[in-house]
Order: C-alpha cells, then structure tokens, then sequence
C-alpha cells in the first residue's frame, strides 16, 4: 500500500492517455508532464477535454487506455494513495448546499479520517486562512458567488495536498474575487505546491510556469507563456493615424494585411522591430500614434486552437496537433 | 473504515436535522392507520375495536420504520446528483464505509420517526412497561437495519430521483400488505402465510407484536435469524454495486465499468 515513491517523481505525468465516452472521443492520446512545484495552465476551448483530463487525474473516471500517475501514484492501481496526496476543485460546485461552510469543511476532514477534533480545527483554520470566518456559519447557498468559489478551495485543501487540481476554479466571479483567489493560489504554489489548473481567462494563464494548449483531446502545444506568443510569429503593431482608412488602403496595396475594422489599424507581422521604421518613413499618411507589442495569450489561444483570427478552418480531428505556429 | 462510516452517518444526520419538521409530518401516515384504518376497521373486526388498535400498533410502527427508512434510502440517489458527493467519492474511502454508513443513518432516522410514534401508544390501549418497551426499541432498531438495508439496496441501483420511488412503492407496499402487520397472520388464507415466510417485514413486524404483546407467528429466533441474514446479504449485495462502476462517480448505476 504505501510503495516507495520516488520523490523525484514528476508532479502529473500522462503517457497516451484516452478517454473515450459512449460517442465522444473525449481524449485521444494526451501526453502530459507537470513538474513538482510548478504553476501548470491547461487552456482549450470547451469540449476540448479539460474536465475529463482533470476527473480521470482526480480517480472519478477511468481512462480507456494509457496511463497518469499523479506524485508517481497510477490513478488506476493506486488509487488511495492519489486520492490523498491531491486537492481538486470542480467546474461546478462540490459542497452541501444546505450545510453551514464549517460543517462542509467538517465533513470533507472526516472524510479523509481526520479525528473530529483535528477536522473541527482544520475546518476553522482554513476558513480563517480563506477569509471565510464571518461567513462559515451560514448555509453555503447564502453565501455569495466568490464567497462559495472560496469554500471550495478551502475543501480542496482540507488536507493539505501536495498537488492542486482547479477546474475553472474563479468563473464567474468578479476582477476582484478572482485576484484574491489568485493571491491565495499563488501563496500556496510559492510553498512548493504544484497547482494544475484550467481557466479561460487569459490574463490568468498568465501567471503559469507553462501552459498546454489542449483542443480535441489533444494537446496542440505545451510552452511557457513567453515561448508561446512567440510562436504566433512576431507581435502586433497598431497605428492611430489622420486617416485610417487611406493608411489601410497603402498597406493592403503594399502588401501587409491590417486587420479590418477597429478604431485603430491593427497589423500582425513576423517582424515588427524591422518593418517599422521603414513603413513609418513611407506611409503617405501622418501618423499619429504608434504602439507595438507582442500577441497575447489570447491571440495564441485563437491562432493554435484553429479557431484563428484569420478565418482558419478548426484542426481537422485526428491530425497529431497543429503545432508549428508559423508567422501570421 | 469506521472513520469512513462515521463519516457518511454524521452528514447523513446533519441533513436530517435540518429536514426535522419531517418527524412531525412523517406522524401523519401512522396515526392515520392506527386511528382512522384502526377504528373503521377495528370496529368489524373479530378482535373489536380497542383490541384491534393494540394488535396493530406494532404493525402501524413497521410502517412507519420501513417508509422512513426507505426514504432516507433516496438520498443516496439525490446525492449522485450533487456535486457534495463527487468530493466524497475521492476521498479515500472506502465504498464499503459508503454503503455501511447509508445503512446505519437509515436506521437512525426510522428509529428516531418510530420513537416519536410511541408516545400515542396508550392512546391505541397499548400498555408500555419497562421491560415491553426496552424489547421493543431493540426490535425496532433491528428492523430500522433491515428496512434500511433494503431500501439501499434498491437505492443503490437507481440513478433516477423520479423512477426510484415509483419502484421502491411497488414493492414496499406490497411487503407491507403480505407482513401481518394490519391483520393477524394465523387466520390469514395459506398462501399469505405463506408469502409472509418471504417476507422480511413479516419477520420484523411479528418480533415487535412478540415484544409488546407477547405472542408471535414465527419462532423469535428465526425472525432473528432471517432478519440478521437479510442484513447481512443486502449490505454485502450494495458494496458489491457500489465497488462495481466507479467511473463517472456513478456508485454503480450506470453501465460504465470501473476497470482494473
Ligand atoms: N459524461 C459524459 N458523457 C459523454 N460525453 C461527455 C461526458 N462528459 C464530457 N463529454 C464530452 O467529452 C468532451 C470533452 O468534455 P470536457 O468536459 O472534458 O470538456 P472541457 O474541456 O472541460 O470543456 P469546458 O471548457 O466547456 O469545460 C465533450 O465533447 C463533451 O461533450
Ligand atoms: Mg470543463
């Protein structure tokens, strides 16, 4: 039961694995190494297969082939040791409605055979840790949105796990409930803990150490946020000038393809340091303002998804990954 | 293990203390048969009116244990459905405690509803003595186990909130009906006797009667006997449901097999 495990065992590690519903092909061959202690992001658009990665490392499912250890542990041979070494928060909501936050948090400890005594601390502990104290004895259906997203975290760590898995942890919550969610995942991440997480809001993938981009059960790249945007080529120039729509005119004619419409002329080029200076000196147009920067998240997340901005078709399922990223 | 039972009891009980003003709607159901059925019945009968309600009483108490308990059983349906519960199947428990624990809270909660019956006992001329009522609240809470145990064991096949309890009534009553708990079993057609012989309701609600009023149809130590044995086999029967798909945090009602 407690084999060994070598500590320097990878965080999650996912060889081939699949997933296969009665129809739906939910995952077809994902290959997969988180770390220890590093900050993962898991993007996709819906129904690329996120939840299902999460719920078969989480031991709620079984994969149809391939394997996932989670801290070296097989989720299908070892399951016991998984379900105690890792924290999950659902996409949707896991506590009793109808019981006090305390009591939710009570039980989850009795769950993971914590005396009552040490469950009853462990309970008050993270709710005073979670800024939850004034709230905790209320039923959890009177709580507010961010309030409830808070319980959940403070349920994922009732015992304190190693590894922490977020589904969408923070949707629909307001900036300021995500931040503070954030600021207490990042405090536990800089403890050494490895956090696995999903979200769709890109300023969030932001503070990953790397992110997988994931689309029809596949991942279709795995970077750090840095390397990512590089890989959609270049950055991204916008220009305010005295007449836009003649500027556009000059640079469709010269070959660069502005974007279309927006209150300002938005350019996606391999090289903006290098065109720059020469398209400034030949514009027949007063520019106004310049701004150059790099493609966000966001424009990696469209661009590798297929789903790309200049009218790409989806990556055809069943084409191993439509990685190479060329320049737009 | 324990810890995991615990576990399942205390959330269980906590839910069910919040529904209490159940307890006081759960007493309409007896009280209409004990003094409505058992006055209009009562009054034809063989026994007359007075006796009639004492013979009953027990019988009345059954029912009151088995719906009860049938219905705490449901829960395990709702929980499927709710998020609370997918939290609780990664834990590291075991199905085992999962299945134990339902039972038990089960139990619980119908001895809890049959005690808030007993106090009407005079009220039906039924006299409850010290040692009457200690024999009978060890029956009752060995009845509670068994009506428990079944109504986990239908429970623990149903994913469906709407079809569960149109089923557990298709058979609940009729185990009602075929116990004797309304009428007396000796005079009852053969056939009925015979039914009864199959039915663990019979064996629950004759030890309650031999308890109070000191006659009973079966020998006490097969009622005993069958009970301990439909227990026993009923919750070994829900592990073996709950342990056999564990994939889509099913508990066993879905066609998705856990694989080894
Ligand atoms: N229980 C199920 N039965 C059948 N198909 C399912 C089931 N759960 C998910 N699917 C399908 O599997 C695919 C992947 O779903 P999944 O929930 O993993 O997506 P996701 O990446 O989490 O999406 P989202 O961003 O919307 O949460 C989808 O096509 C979905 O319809
Ligand atoms: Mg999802």
């Amino acid at each position: 039961m407690t084999a060994a495990v070598p500590t320097d065992s990878a965080a999650v590690e996912v060889r081939g694995l699949v997933k296969r519903y009665d129809k739906v092909e939910a995952l077809r061959g994902v290959d997969l190494t988180v770390r220890r202690g590093e900050m993962f992001a898991l993007l996709g658009p819906n129904g690329a297969g996120k939840t299902t990665l999460f719920s078969i490392l989480a031991t709620l499912r079984a994969p149809t082939a391939g394997t996932a250890r989670v801290l070296g542990h097989d989720v299908v041979t070892d399951r016991d040791a998984v379900r105690r070494s890792m924290g999950i928060v659902f996409q949707e909501p896991a506590i009793e409605q109808r019981l006090t936050g305390r009591d939710n948090l009570l039980l989850m400890g009795l769950f993971y055979g914590l005396g009552s005594a040490a469950a009853r601390q462990r309970a008050a502990e993270l709710l005073k840790q979670l800024d939850l104290a004034d709230a905790a004895d209320r039923p959890a259906k009177n709580l507010s949105g961010g309030q409830r997203r808070k319980l959940e975290l403070a349920r994922a760590l009732v015992t304190d796990p190693q590894i922490l898995f977020l589904d969408e942890a923070t949707v629909g919550l307001d900036v300021d409930a995500r931040r503070g969610f954030w600021a207490q995942v990042r405090g536990l991440a800089a403890t050494g803990r490895t956090v696995f997480f999903t979200t769709h809001y890109m300023e969030e993938a932001e503070v990953a150490d790397r992110i997988a981009l994931i689309d029809h059960g596949q991942i279709v790249a795995l970077d750090t946020p840095q390397a990512l945007k590089t890989r959609v080529g270049g950055g991204v120039i916008r220009l305010q000038t005295e007449d836009n729509a003649r500027a556009r005119g000059w640079l469709t004619e010269h070959g660069l393809a502005p974007e279309a419409g927006g209150q300002e002329i938005m350019l996606v080029h391999a090289d903006p340091a290098a065109v720059l200076p020469e398209l400034l000196r030949t514009l027949p147009v007063k520019v106004q303002r310049v701004e150059v920067h790099e493609p966000s998240l966001e424009d990696v997340f469209l661009k590798l998804t297929g789903r790309g901005f200049d009218g790409e078709t989806p990556v055809p399922a069943g084409r191993p990954g439509g990685r190479n990223g060329g320049a737009a | 293990m324990i810890r995991g039972i615990y576990a399942v009891v205390v959330l269980d009980l906590k839910r069910f203390w919040l529904d209490r003003a159940r307890l006081v709607a759960g007493l309409a159901q007896p009280l209409l048969y004990l003094f409505v059925l058992g006055a209009g019945i009562g009054a034809n009968s063989q026994l007359g009116g007075g006796d009639y309600k004492r013979y009953i009483f027990p019988g009345v108490l059954g029912l009151s244990l088995l719906f009860t308990a049938t219905f705490a059983a449901i829960t395990i349906v709702f929980d499927r459905q709710i998020g609370f519960f997918k939290a609780v199947l990664i834990a590291p428990v075991p199905r085992a405690s999962i299945a134990f624990g339902k039972i038990i809270a089960g139990a619980l909660q119908a001895f809890v509803q049959g005690v808030v019956v007993l106090p009407f006992a005079p009220l039906a001329g039924v006299h409850l003595g010290v040692g009457e009522t200690f024999g009978l609240l060890c029956t009752m809470l060995l009845a509670s186990l068994t009506f428990s145990a079944i109504g986990l064991a239908f429970a623990a096949r149903f994913s469906s909130t709407t079809v569960f309890p149109i089923v557990s009534n298709a058979v609940i009553l009729p185990m009602f009906f075929l116990s004797g708990a309304l009428y007396p079993l000796v005079t009852a057609p053969h056939w009925m006797q015979l039914a009864a012989h199959f039915d663990p309701v019979a064996y629950a609600v004759d030890l309650m009667r031999g308890a109070l009023l000191g006659k009973f149809f079966f020998n006490p130590y097969l009622s005993l006997a069958a009970l301990v044995a439909v227990i026993a086999v009923l919750a070994w029967d829900s592990v073996r449901v709950f342990n056999r798909g564990e994939d889509d945090s099913s508990l066993g009602a879905t066609k998705f097999n856990w694989r080894r």
